[in-house]
């Protein structure tokens, strides 16, 4: 699968589409003017520079894990430390109802799908200021820089799958309950993910743009997530929020995607068809408008990075 | 058809509180200034109205005083910032040399810098990895390889900018002042692949402030003052129209750096002339020419002696000294000849400053008077003297006398003997 998505971002392309591609960098036809290029432009732009992108993800990947002493380690050892604290808290002291499941388990899914989230969209949040020196130099368009940012989630979610599947392995030793549910449930539970991705590149086309003028937005940033967290059914099971509230469910796009997530992952709770019908038209519309902000907006923070 | 086209363009910044416009002025601020608009940002024009077509092959020089607004318009063409007005038509893969940098991270080492830009410009890996030893060759930073370029000195830095962009076989090539750092060595071997890349079609546009690099690689020269073009045509003309502007600005402050005049004489004109004492504009190397001072004498009974300072490439290259005492008798304009004999100097730009002596009767005081840099040129080669060493970018000196050469067999016997 790597490779053809290798071959798909044309990093090693085969010898034809080679010199196709080649003949059509040296024949290509460019032109500058003083408004923005529009959507379809846009887009064939981002399928030209194709290249780049696939380089930038790597490169953010490598950022995130290379030069650390004890590596493998880190890798498992950060994501858990918060899920014991939290377990103990919630599950222990408080009793939280966990859709009968263990705790710690309900707990380490729901985290999983948020803090793949929260961790990209502030990756993205902060992409344009750390490509700031190449985007002084050189051009391609700008909103590779968010996207590509976002790659290191699937090396996130890698690793947090891993130590789900640890877990329940645990479990299964343990109390002789194997709760990860193995076919095709999972897939949704990948789905999730993938518009969790999504919704974080959502956000990050404001944020990032925000961050370029004004220098606190990646503290708000941290500082909202952390209220977000509650009002997302992390902690606790969708089904113990009050009828009154259960509103804010739909207007919150990743509670649907946490709870499809856990559904997916370990048949707990129920499919949020309607909470996520809402959250599918509430990130539509975020990333749709976030395009056409960040397109508007590119040519004026370049001049302010 | 051209590679280039550029068509009424310009742009314009916003001095003053730029991105802040309206936010933070009062209500009274804004009663004052009137209309509520920001007045209080001024427009400033860095670029105005420019249009300009190139051919693939020319390598097209852009020169002007600092601020004139080239560097904006090679961001522009490379796409950094955006044009206010007009349009750039262009054909193929540009890469640009903007500012020393390239597209560079200086967290990563070089090899992977190298494969960003390949990713950036559109080629493929096993690609940039096949170019990449030569890169690193012509570059000569071989050995840091795996260093991240923060580590580089800047001139490892620019050599390799240069070699990636060159080998990265672009249409055309942005180049903003590449020969600022840099040895004369790495100077003229990047020259030479311009040279070389030109003629296989490439464009160049080059910015620089090195009239001589200018002279040496450019068949089209622009002039940009103030945004706008000046002028635009044969390199020499260009040149020679550019550095004469220069010239009579650096005139206007001449009371600071020189006295061109006291109480018993000033210097009118310095110029250079043909052995027929036409003016020129160049010296032609195998040809006598002269350097003409014309003084205004306004007292009897004066005497003058002129010395003249020869610099070349920021350094004075030799002073040289009439060695009679000239006794003038009455006021009137006076021309004092200094020759420059044929085949001493190279293909070179030269500065000269005239510094004259003056006294009177035979009073001990005196007096005198300096033109510093009052006469810029530069000079030429008119018959191609094939050098031994290949292509026109041998090294030269600062001057090339013509020494004699003589050849004689040795006889045998003698020798041993």
């Amino acid at each position: 699968m790597l490779l053809a998505l290798r071959r798909l971002f044309g990093w090693e392309p085969s010898a034809a589409t080679e010199e196709a591609d080649e003949r059509d960098w040296r024949q290509h036809k460019w032109v500058i003017l003083p408004t923005r290029l529009g959507f379809f432009a846009r887009v064939e732009e981002i399928w030209r520079y194709r290249r780049i992108l696939w380089f930038f993800a790597i490169q953010r990947v490598k950022d995130r894990y290379e030069g650390t002493t004890l590596g493998p380690f880190w890798l498992f050892a950060r994501p858990l430390m918060p899920i014991f604290i939290s377990t103990l808290v919630f599950g222990r002291l408080l009793n939280v109802p966990s859709d009968g499941v263990p705790y710690f388990l309900f707990y380490l899914a729901g985290s999983s799908c948020w803090r793949i989230f929260e961790r990209s969209m502030l990756w993205v949040t902060q992409s344009l200021e750390a490509a700031k020196g190449l985007i002084k130099k050189v051009y391609f368009p700008r909103i590779i820089a968010p996207i590509a940012s976002v790659a290191p989630a699937v090396t996130e979610f890698g690793i947090l799958f891993t130590l789900l599947v640890l877990v329940c392995l645990w479990y299964w030793i343990k109390d002789g309950h194997f709760y990860l549910r193995v076919g095709g449930g999972m897939l949704v539970g990948v789905v999730a993910v993938i518009l969790t991705c999504i919704f974080a590149v959502a956000v990050g086309l404001w944020t990032s743009v925000l961050q370029v003028r004004h220098k606190d937005v990646r503290y708000s940033v941290r500082y909202v997530n952390q209220f977000w967290n509650y009002a997302t059914p992390v902690i606790y099971p969708m089904s113990q929020v009050p009828a009154k509230y259960h509103f804010l469910m739909y207007l919150n796009p990743m509670a649907p995607l946490v709870e499809m997530y856990k559904w997916g992952m370990l048949g707990i709770g129920n499919f949020p068809a309607k909470e996520l019908a809402s959250a599918l038209v509430i990130i539509s519309i975020v990333f749709g408008a976030g395009l056409v902000f960040f397109n508007r907006s590119e040519a004026a923070s370049v001049d302010k990075l | 058809m051209d590679s280039l086209v550029v068509e009424d363009l310009g742009k314009c910044y916003l001095l003053g509180r730029v991105g802040e416009k309206r936010q933070t002025s009062t209500f009274r601020e804004r009663l004052e200034s009137g209309d509520g608009e920001d007045s209080d940002a001024r427009e400033f024009w860095a670029l105005r109205e420019v249009s300009f077509r190139v051919q693939p092959g020319t390598i097209l020089g852009i020169i002007g005083a600092n601020g004139a607004g080239k560097t904006t318009l090679l961001k522009i063409l490379a796409r950094v910032i955006m044009p206010t007005t007009g349009r750039v038509v262009g054909v193929g893969r540009v890469v640009s040399l903007l500012e020393l940098g390239a597209g560079f991270d200086p967290d990563l080492p070089a090899d992977e810098n190298i494969l960003m830009n390949a990713a950036m410009l559109g080629i493929a890996k096993h690609e940039a990895l096949r170019r990449m030893p030569e890169i690193f060759e012509f570059a000569g930073v071989e050995r840091f390889e795996g260093t991240p370029l923060k580590h580089y000195s800047s001139g490892m830095y620019l050599r390799l900018a240069f070699s990636v962009a060159i080998n990265m076989k672009p249409q055309i090539l942005l180049a903003d002042e590449i020969l600022a750092v840099g040895d004369q060595v790495f100077q003229d071997k990047c020259l030479q692949r311009i040279e070389e890349g030109a003629r296989d079609g490439l464009t160049v546009l080059f910015v620089s402030h090195d009239m001589e690099a200018i002279m040496r690689v450019c068949n089209r020269v622009m002039w940009i003052n103030a945004g706008r073009i000046v002028k635009t045509g044969e390199p020499e003309a260009v040149v020679d129209a550019y550095q004469n502007a220069m010239w009579s600005q650096a005139d206007a402050s001449r009371t600071e750096r020189g006295r061109r005049a006291n109480r018993f004489a000033e210097v009118v004109a310095i110029r250079l002339v043909s052995s027929n004492g036409r003016d020129i504009g160049g010296a032609p190397i195998s040809e006598d020419v002269y350097v003409k001072v014309r003084l205004n004498i306004l007292k009897t009974h004066c005497k003058v002696r002129c010395a003249l300072d020869v610099n070349t490439r920021g350094q004075l290259l030799f002073r040289s000294s009439d060695s009679k005492v000239h006794a003038l008798g009455d006021p009137g304009l006076y021309d004092i000849f200094a020759k420059i004999p044929a085949n001493l100097l190279a293909e070179s730009t030269y500065t000269l400053t005239v510094s004259c002596i003056m006294t009177r009767h035979d009073e001990p005081q005196e007096y005198p008077l300096v033109a510093y840099n009052a006469l810029t040129f530069m000079a030429y080669a008119t018959e191609e003297a094939a050098p031994p060493v290949a292509g026109r970018l041998h090294k030269t000196g600062l001057i090339a006398p013509r020494l004699e050469w003589t050849l004689k067999a040795v006889e045998v016997d003698a020798a041993r003997a």
